[in-house]
């Protein structure tokens, strides 16, 4: 592709993925439609879900948090990565904001200035920055972009601290329990996916977090995913804190390299009920 | 189609089974549909007239709310409580009295509620309650002290799905009302027609007890 078929690619996936929900999603959704029990919750799910066939439909943002944009890179082995594909996908992602549109929350200022939002926003969707790109070399040939629009409520609840494991898995889970289940109480917009990275430095972590998010299935949880899941279910508060069974939908978990030591440090985001909100393309 | 790509040809069998309002009579309930059941709602049109029509309404409660409803969020909802309490000139003349507050931004990517909770926000609540604000539309679990405040001002908090496609269509119109400095954060005035909720705190009880 050359650099305008990029900037093409990566804004309509920007679109893609502030606006619909994959086909696992859906499933995930009519499987817990079926399941509640508590006929506000059910109703709320249903809602969610309807939500989204429209927004597909009309290619109109899911949420009005339509999030800040997080691009992930699979390299293969006959590509390299210049500076000039990292400003087309820049480029990409600013027309995206605009189509979208994302909403207009970039903050002006710089320092202190912006810190404490003193000089007010731009009105621009575009002006809202990607988080930095990240990468990561895959088998075999060719480059996907994977575009994910991280939304403000995660990031209140969400967190990246230690765990002291005792030469036992068992306690590392035990914990992300206890701090899901917080979350998912605290957290508005629920069921969640819970989106976890297992690593050796809270940057490492939060990285993995991210590859969580492109690499999970919900029609594919491991038993340590499905154990979290059903755990937080047995004891939270339910779809928006109304009642029922469904504080979570799924546990996307990615446990990275491990060091010789007494501690992991686990970064654990609880998506909400539209997260992760996830496009991917083909680049080449 | 890979099990993890994006959906298709899946939007009739949800739309058939999801939550549409079919009947709105002249009287203050209405039905939505869910499936095969009709789940009842109750309407509210704001600003609500009296303190009686928010006297039968409890936790767990579907509600319709139409009419004008005011906006605000983190950045703004200080400057009301301090600048419209105080009338400080240059602010336009509103009569809050029974008046509905939705925690929301308003852009160019539509409207949808904010958590409730966060500490701009729910401090907020005491300050808007004692200037007639009845109906709160947020998400969100709040405080216990917060509910408590409700109760005796005979108001209550509904939580909004956060359903910006759906709520667009509620939207009718909107207008910056104050401090339109604060872009999407500023304080604004909604007609909405139908936006669905669940009451989650009325009365003085709530369904966040034990958090």
């Amino acid at each position: 592709m050359d650099y305008k078929e990029i900037v093409e690619a990566i804004a309509e996936s920007l679109v893609t993925s502030g606006s619909t929900f994959r086909a696992d999603k859906v499933r995930a959704y009519e499987c817990a439609i079926e399941r509640e029990t508590d006929v506000n919750a059910r109703w709320v799910l249903q809602t969610i879900l309807e939500n989204a066939i429209i927004a597909g439909e009309r290619k109109s943002p899911l949420c009005d948090d339509t999030g800040i944009p997080h691009v992930l890179l699979d390299v293969g082995e006959d590509v390299s990565v210049d500076a000039g594909l990292l400003r087309a996908i820049e480029h990409g992602v600013a027309l995206g904001l605009e189509r979208l549109p994302g909403r207009p929350m970039a903050v002006k200022g710089e320092g202190e200035d912006r810190l404490g939002q003193t000089l007010g926003m731009y009105d621009e969707p575009s002006a809202v920055q990607m988080a930095p790109i990240a990468l990561r070399e895959r088998r075999g040939r060719g480059l996907t972009a994977h575009v994910l629009m991280f939304g403000g409520g995660p990031a209140i609840r969400g967190r990246s601290f230690r765990v002291f494991h005792k030469h036992d898995a068992a306690n590392v889970e035990r914990q992300i329990v206890e701090w899901a289940m917080e979350a998912c109480d605290l957290l508005g917009c629920t069921p969640c996916t819970l989106a976890i990275g297992i690593g050796r430095s809270h940057y490492e972590a939060a990285n993995l977090m991210l590859q969580a998010q492109v690499d999970g299935c919900y029609d594919e949880q491991t038993p340590l995913e499905q154990r979290i899941t059903n755990a937080v279910n047995e004891h939270g508060k339910g779809v928006m804190g109304l009642g029922g069974c469904t504080s979570v939908l799924a546990t996307f978990a990615k446990i990275g390299p491990a060091r010789a030591s007494g501690v992991r440090i686990v970064c654990l985001r609880p998506c909400c009920c539209f997260e992760p909100r996830i496009a991917s393309v083909k680049l080449d | 189609m890979s099990s993890c790509s994006p959906a298709s040809g899946l939007a009739p069998r949800i739309l058939r089974m999801t939550g549409r309002v079919c009947n709105e009579a002249a009287s203050k309930q209405a039905d939505i549909m869910d499936g095969d059941q009709t789940l009842s709602a109750k309407r509210i049109i704001a600003p609500v007239a009296d303190d009686t029509v928010l006297r039968d309404v409890r936790v767990g409660d579907r509600i319709l709310v139409s009419g004008i409803v005011y906006a605000g969020r983190d950045a703004v909802l200080p400057k009301v409580c301090r600048e419209f309490a105080l009338g400080a000139a240059g602010l336009p003349k509103v009569d809050f009295h029974g008046a509905a507050l939705m925690h929301t931004a308003v852009s160019c990517a539509g409207i949808g509620p904010t958590s409730s909770n966060k500490a701009e926000i729910e401090e907020s609540f005491g300050p808007l309650l004692a200037m007639g604000i009845k109906v709160f539309l947020g998400k969100g679990a709040l405080s216990k002290a917060t509910v408590d405040a409700l109760g005796r001002f005979g108001a209550i908090f509904a939580v909004v799905p956060p359903v910006t496609a759906l709520l667009q269509d509620a939207l009718k119109e909107s207008h910056c009302l104050a401090f339109p400095e604060l872009g999407m954060e500023a304080f604004y005035e909604l007609h909405l027609e139908r936006c669905p909720a669940v009451v989650a705190a009325a009365g003085g009880e709530s369904m966040f007890e034990g958090l």
